[in-house]
């Protein structure tokens, strides 16, 4: 019984991933390889020079760096800001919090994308224009509503008394949320900071109109998609980029994952 | 040419970069393009779309520094399909390159009524102009107000041609006495090619292929054909895409030439005579297809050669203009003139951006480019078949007769320049997708609503242009196997 | 201009009547208010200037015909709304996006929720090993995981069409995505396997809130296992549920990426769904076919779909929330 239960997660959970072994698989073939094997996903002989080739022609070096940059501060912003309010909006109930909710709550349903242009502009009146700042900021914006309702839920269903035993005690607001409230906070922390890192990570459009005059701040998914249009029939090549592209943030799931569910499991008691 | 490096030192590197890299970002926004005005070595910067096209340019850019020793090109090559947009942006942002290839859109008279590009008539003197053939500088087309703002860069050409794959029609026995390849000239010797290739190969090879994903490539087999039936709009390429000239209308629905072709594409296609992904594939896709002979024919520009000869596959010909009977009976037009780059109005380095512009329009820079493959250049003395040493692409040079300088309504009169033609949506391109997926069950029906709506944009944009009416976008004289000069205000 | 209205909303909310040995207590509380507007403050700011603003102001150009360069100037109305609302384009890319929605929210939540079951078992080992399996396509983006899967299905849609072909389920030749009765097909298969994994780390966490203890009590009650799945984690799971139904349709009916990366909304609109007909609208400008842009009306478009969205999630969020109760209380 458990053992067909394990082949038949096993057998079904690899062919799930077959689209990323078949890349994966491409990325090391040789181009007439790639046209003759159709799905097989197996090099016959491992071409490792795809990727140094990958790497070279699109300068996926300094895109890297650009797109970890980006990424990290992103996530740092978006922690900070919906862990905060998270709490606040969980825990004290001041006037105007119906309000907020509200809106909150609204524009998770409104269409976004599209308001690209007023964006610009107000990034163009704080003369952030061209910087990775302004990638950060408008990055984090988008990630903000849905992180602060996982943090709401998760420190709505934190034990109450753990707070009003630190209060006791003496311990400020401030103490509270940063000595009592945030250290619980862990696996919603990791949860919170994944799903920022996935989107941040991938994100095309907000880089690219953002950094456009200047081509050195570019990320690694712009970079993917100029390579597509300059090497556009060199397909091992861009099955290379690809990996190279997901390889990072496939790790930093792999090793994160384990607080993840957790985290979400917090968030969802209430 | 950064060498492997290790997660690890990547990781350390990318912790010690992270407030510098910051910072750097964060200052960048007061400081801006012209930054490194003040010091010795002025940095230009140039942006363009072209992929394909980059070793022509960085080879150019790379001799124009070594001879202009205090002038640095920075290239910025941008997304093609967001160049537009990204243009639009940077001068919404102030932040506009020095000198820039001339985006399709907007029009390129809105562009100097926005004021984003700068007169360059201070250098582009008489003489720097009669470098030139005749007839390249016209109102509404690089001169605007009197203005010189642009220059054209290629000759007319024959915008799309019927590749052939010898080895495909070797296979077929398509050949000729002396063991060459039989190409086609007709309607029928295309059908009857066809006919060969799939019975040959016992359907292993199709006849036909394209890649149709971004919706334009099914137009190209449109043009292709039918301006050799004598409709002189073709449906791709050319003014106002598609426009009939000699009546200043389109003429989808009822120029008999349009239903005409499709029916032949259609009766290919139940035949099952074109490769079956067509619709799905990309225009890349097609061009490694074709090349390792999954299919005998197909459509398109001369950008398919350099990517095949990078391949080292030259064994191939190319027709243009396939007619019903033998002689095409409409051609290629093009404008006299053309656009090429143009120094932006916000540049603070005039002096230098002129120079590269200048540089990119030497002949021997258009030398350069006719020598790579990458098209004709302006200079009829660089376009020598005789000088070109690769096979196809000298077949090209040879046809350049096939286009021919056309009408154009903005020579005639200058204001026709303010008519801002609308979207019409479903367009040609969408049509055809429509009626060659089956969508579409009546193609007559639905090439005469595409015709009746486009015509009604074109009267309801001259409504609001003063000073133009419909005549100004007919020219009855056209006699279509020749080359056309608009006079002025006749 | 936040602290004024802090005050002001402070004071507006003490209760006159309070006992005088609670002034300490009002001061403190009033010091927590304070301090929670403060913590509040960068997500609103966030909010409203990235997110609220835009919005509004986009609505602005609704009004106007305008290409996106330089300042909007030719007021027409409300012109762009009656275009929108009388292109047939509209109407069926919003069909499309229901089709979408109607296939993907259902088959994804069924096959999740039937995986999560299976994977909460506290006694399988490895668990966490295939649930990183199945979350993973989830991390790759679509646009770069849409090109490969493009690769994948057009150029070897080959093997798969000879595979059919020997085995008699088809007589000719399918071009998967370029056939406007299957590319939908196929964008809703790539739209299951990419956000799959979010709907069963959701489930799993909702069952991981389940105590063992219901399980443990209805087992000595004698229980069998459709008994507890039916009687304690369906109800247990209703709440969540209807969090995770709710997302799964935000997320379904902003689909956008996969479809522009695998068909454009091609052949013939045959995959256009809202939000890449609103793309095509202000992004016109394209080098391939330059046409121009027009914000006003993809702002229009986009409103439109908006006001459509809200309406239709309060329609949801009632139905599902009487389906609950009603179901509690039976």
């Amino acid at each position: 019984m458990t053992v067909m239960t394990h082949v038949a997660l096993l057998v079904s959970g690899l062919a799930w991933l077959y689209p990323l072994f078949w890349a994966l698989g491409s990325s090391l073939k040789s181009d007439d390889d790639f046209f003759t094997d159709g799905l097989n996903p197996m090099p016959s002989h491992f071409l490792w020079a795809n990727y140094l080739n990958a790497w070279q022609e699109a300068s996926f070096g300094r895109y890297f760096m650009n797109t970890i940059l980006i990424t990290v501060g992103t996530v740092v912003i978006t922690l900070v800001v919906t862990s905060c309010a998270g709490y606040v909006l969980a825990r004290t109930r001041f006037p105007g919090r119906g309000f907020c909710l509200g809106l909150v709550s609204a524009t998770l349903f409104l269409p976004h994308g599209y308001t690209i242009i007023p964006v610009f502009d107000l990034m163009q009146r704080v003369h952030l224009l061209n910087s990775l700042w302004s990638v950060i900021i408008v990055q984090a914006s988008g990630g903000v509503v849905f992180g602060t309702f996982l943090f709401m839920g998760y420190f709505m269903a934190i034990d109450k008394e753990l707070e009003d035993a630190a209060m006791v005690d003496g311990a400020n607001f401030h103490q509270t949320f940063a000595r009592i409230m945030l250290p619980l906070s862990g696996p919603m922390l990791a949860t919170v900071g994944l799903f920022t890192a996935i989107t941040a990570w991938n994100s095309f459009f907000i880089p690219l109109v953002f950094t456009l005059g200047r081509p050195e701040l570019r990320t690694l998914a712009i970079g993917m998609y100029a390579f597509i249009g300059e090497n556009s029939t060199e397909w091992t090549l861009l099955c290379a980029g690809t990996v190279i592209t997901l390889a990072p943030i496939i790790l930093l799931f792999v090793l994160l994952q384990r607080f993840f569910v957790n985290g979400l499991a917090g968030a969802v008691k209430q | 040419m950064s060498s492997p490096i290790s997660r690890r030192s990547l990781l350390r590197g990318a912790a010690a970069l992270a407030g510098a890299g910051a910072l750097a970002g964060c200052s960048s926004g007061t400081s801006g393009s012209g930054a490194s005005g003040s010091k010795a070595k002025t940095t230009i910067t140039y942006w363009d779309w072209y992929a394909s096209q980059a070793s022509w340019v960085d080879n150019e850019i790379k001799l124009f520094q070594q001879a202009h020793p205090d002038i640095a090109v920075k290239k910025t090559t941008q997304v093609s399909d967001k160049y537009a947009d990204l243009v639009s942006l940077a001068y919404r942002s102030n932040n506009p390159p020095d000198i820039l290839m001339v985006p399709k859109s907007p029009q390129l008279s809105q562009q100097v009524s926005q004021d984003w590009l700068m007169p360059v008539d201070k250098w582009a003197t008489k003489s720097w102009q009669s470098s030139f053939p005749e007839n390249s500088f016209v109102e509404g087309v690089d001169v605007f107000g009197g203005k010189l703002y642009t220059a054209p860069f290629a000759a007319p050409a024959p915008s799309l041609q019927l590749y052939i794959h010898h080895g495909v029609f070797k296979d077929a026995g398509l050949t000729n006495d002396d063991g060459s390849v039989k190409l086609p000239k007709t309607w029928d010797d295309v059908t009857q090619a066809a006919d060969a290739i799939a019975s040959k190969s016992g359907g292993k090879v199709a006849p036909f292929g394209f890649g149709n994903s971004t919706n334009t490539t099914l137009a190209w087999w449109l043009d292709l054909f039918v301006r050799g039936a004598g409709s002189p709009g073709g449906a791709a390429v050319g003014g106002i895409d598609g426009m009939d000239y000699r009546v200043g209308q389109w003429k989808f629905g009822s120029d008999r030439n349009y239903l005409d072709v499709i029916n032949l594409l259609m009766e290919w296609k139940s035949k099952n005579w074109f490769y079956p992904n067509s619709m799905s594939i990309s225009d890349e896709q097609a061009r490694a297809f074709f090349e390792r002979g999954r299919f005998g024919m197909t459509v398109g520009g001369v950008w398919n050669q350099p990517e095949w000869t990078q391949h080292k596959f030259t064994d191939y010909s190319l027709v243009t203009l396939p007619s019903p009977s033998e002689a095409p009976k409409a051609l290629f037009y093009g404008p006299p003139g053309g656009r090429f780059v143009a120094v932006s109005s916000k540049t603070s380095h005039a002096d230098e951006a002129w120079a590269w512009f200048d540089w990119l329009y030497s002949p021997d820079a258009g030398k350069r480019w006719v020598e790579q493959g990458q098209g004709l250049s302006v200079y009829a003395k660089n376009n020598d078949p005789k000088s070109v040493t690769f096979a196809p692409f000298s077949q090209y040079v040879a046809m350049s007769g096939a286009a021919v300088v056309g009408p154009q309504p903005a020579i005639r009169n200058p204001k026709v320049s303010a008519v801002q033609l609308p979207a019409v949506k479903p367009d040609i391109n969408d049509v055809l997708a429509g009626i060659y997926t089956g969508q579409l069950k009546d193609p007559q029906g639905a090439l005469t609503e595409l015709e009746g709506k486009m015509n009604q944009a074109l009267g309801d944009a001259i409504k609001k242009a003063p000073g133009v009416s419909a005549k100004d976008f007919a020219f009855a004289d056209w006699d279509l196997t020749k080359a056309y000069t608009t006079k002025p205000g006749a | 201009m936040v602290m004024t209205a802090v005050r002001q909303d402070v004071t507006a909310a003490d209760p006159p009547s309070a006992p005088p040995p609670a002034a300490a207590r009002r001061r403190a509380r009033r010091r927590t208010y304070l301090w929670s507007y403060v913590y509040l403050a960068p997500m609103m700011v966030l909010l409203l200037a990235f997110v609220v603003y835009p919005i509004m102001a986009s609505l602005g150009y609704t009004f106007y015909k305008w290409d996106g360069i330089g300042d909007p100037s030719e007021f027409v109305g409300l012109a762009n709304f009656r275009q929108i609302v009388n292109d047939s384009i509209f109407w069926r890319s919003l069909g499309h996006t229901f089709v979408y929605a109607a296939f993907v929210v259902p088959i994804q939540l069924v096959l999740a929720l039937a995986l999560a079951l299976v994977l909460n078992n506290k006694r399988l080992r490895f668990a966490s090993f295939y649930r990183t399996l199945f979350f993973l396509p989830v991390v790759t983006s679509a646009a770069v995981i849409g090109v490969v899967i493009q690769l994948l299905v057009s150029n070897f849609g080959d093997s798969i069409n000879t595979l059919l072909l020997n085995l008699h389920l088809i007589h000719q030749h399918i071009d998967w995505l370029g056939d406007p009765h299957f590319a939908m097909a196929i964008i809703i298969l790539v739209g299951i396997w990419h956000t799959f994994g979010y709907n069963l780390v959701y489930f799993l966490a909702g069952l991981q809130t389940i105590p063992d203890e219901l399980y443990e009590a209805a087992r000595l009650d004698g229980a069998g296992r459709i008994a507890m799945f039916r009687y304690i984690t369906i109800p247990m799971l209703r709440a969540v549920g209807v969090v995770i139904v709710i997302l799964a349709v935000i997320g379904t009916f902003q689909i956008f990426d996969l479809v522009q990366v695998l068909t454009s909304g091609g052949p013939f609109f045959a995959t256009e769904v809202v939000n890449t007909y609103i793309y095509h609208l202000a992004f016109g400008g394209s080098n391939a076919n330059a046409v121009q842009p027009d914000i006003g009306l993809a702002s229009a478009a986009s409103f439109i779909y908006g006001l459509l969205l809200i309406g239709f999630s309060i329609v949801q969020v009632l139905v599902l929330r009487s389906l609950a109760r009603r179901r509690g209380a039976s």
